[in-house]
């Protein structure tokens, strides 16, 4: 199993594609850089589950950021609401967009400066569905 | 007889189609060369309410500051991660297309922070500046800044969240205020580059 997560995150690159037999692939992982006075990035991907079964991500870390949640944000009648969501939910086969303005991360408080590099890691509760690398995001 | 009259009028007939199909057409073009895509213009500019609020240098600005050049104006703040930067990044990258291009006027990007709590003016510009030089940010107590938002139809909420934090429900809604402080037009989002754009020289060239 350890060997699979790993072979995952390896191939957790842009080079991957829905076309990636693995459990679960990453693609297009996009890390929005802090911007100043801000404290706080976003993280975008898309995932697909390649099971036969559903997929639930619950909770997020990376050792570059103090904390990271989920999080979606709507547009209803001209209003955004931006709100915390207690799991992101892959159905069997399907591709899950985290994208602006819908489902991302909300990476908080920043402990490396510069950040260059940011590692985030997928949980399904205490299990580690995957740990995936990109480096922020330029605008 | 008969015939050579029914002749003459399919010809007129003939005629005055393809003139009043021409005709059409190019009418046709012409309004879709000018209409905005997603912008919509009022049928007449209205002026903004009396305000008082504090820029991001600290100075105090009411509503004629924003006299005498385009402003486009969006209600956000700095502790939201998507919606509010994805909106700032579209107006800056239209921005830097249309003086590019050297497409004509180049709107001022003002921000109003909902959040007057966490947006000091300190915060606002370290922010505001990190999308382009020549922004505006704005902030003050939140009265202040209902005197703006509510005669405008603006919507802002503050909502707690259960980590103990709070985060602002808020309106996404861009306004384009014209040179002389007047509500001229409002993009309502999905706010994306290309039709800024492709609305702003048209619609700003209407006053």
């Amino acid at each position: 199993m350890r060997s699979l997560l790993l072979l995952i995150a390896l191939c957790l690159s842009s080079a991957c594609g829905p076309a990636d037999d693995s459990p679960l692939v990453v693609y297009g992982l996009e890390v929005t850089p802090p911007r100043p006075g801000m404290n706080m990035s976003a993280g975008y991907f898309e995932i697909h589950n390649n099971t036969g079964k559903a997929i639930s991500i619950t909770r997020a870390e990376s050792p570059q950021f103090d904390a990271v949640e989920l999080h979606e944000t709507t547009t209803v009648d001209g209003v955004s609401r931006m709100r915390p969501v207690d799991a992101l939910v892959i159905a069997p086969g399907t591709t899950l967009k985290l994208e602006r303005g819908g489902k991302h991360l909300m990476l908080m408080r920043p402990v490396e400066e510069p950040l260059e590099t940011v590692e985030l890691r997928l949980y399904d509760n205490d299990t580690l569905l995957l740990s995936v690398n990109t480096r922020v995001a330029s605008d | 007889m008969n015939r050579t009259l029914l002749i003459a009028t399919l010809m007129a007939a003939l005629v005055a189609g393809t003139l009043l199909a021409l005709n059409m057409d190019r009418a046709g073009s012409t309004a879709s060369a000018a209409a905005p895509r997603v912008a919509t213009v009022l049928p007449e500019p209205q002026a903004l309410p009396e305000f008082s609020l504090t820029d991001h240098t600290g100075t105090e600005r009411d509503r004629s500051f924003l006299e005498g050049q385009w402003n486009l104006v969006f209600f956000g703040f700095t502790h939201c991660p998507d919606i509010c930067p994805t909106t700032l990044a579209t107006l800056s990258s239209a921005r830097k297309e249309l003086l590019e291009a050297n497409a004509g006027t180049l709107p001022r990007i003002v921000l109003v922070s909902v959040d007057p709590e966490r947006d000091t003016p300190e915060k606002l510009a370290e922010y505001i500046n990190y999308f382009g030089e020549g922004n505006l940010a704005l902030t003050g107590p939140e009265a202040a800044i209902r005197e703006l938002t509510e005669p405008l139809f603006v919507y802002f909420n503050r909502v707690p969240l259960e980590n103990g934090s709070y985060t602002v429900d808020h309106s996404s809604v861009v306004l384009l205020i014209d040179p002389e402080g007047r509500f001229h037009s409002l993009f309502s989002g999905p706010h994306n580059v290309a039709d800024y754009v492709h609305d702003l020289p048209i619609v700003t060239s209407r006053t």
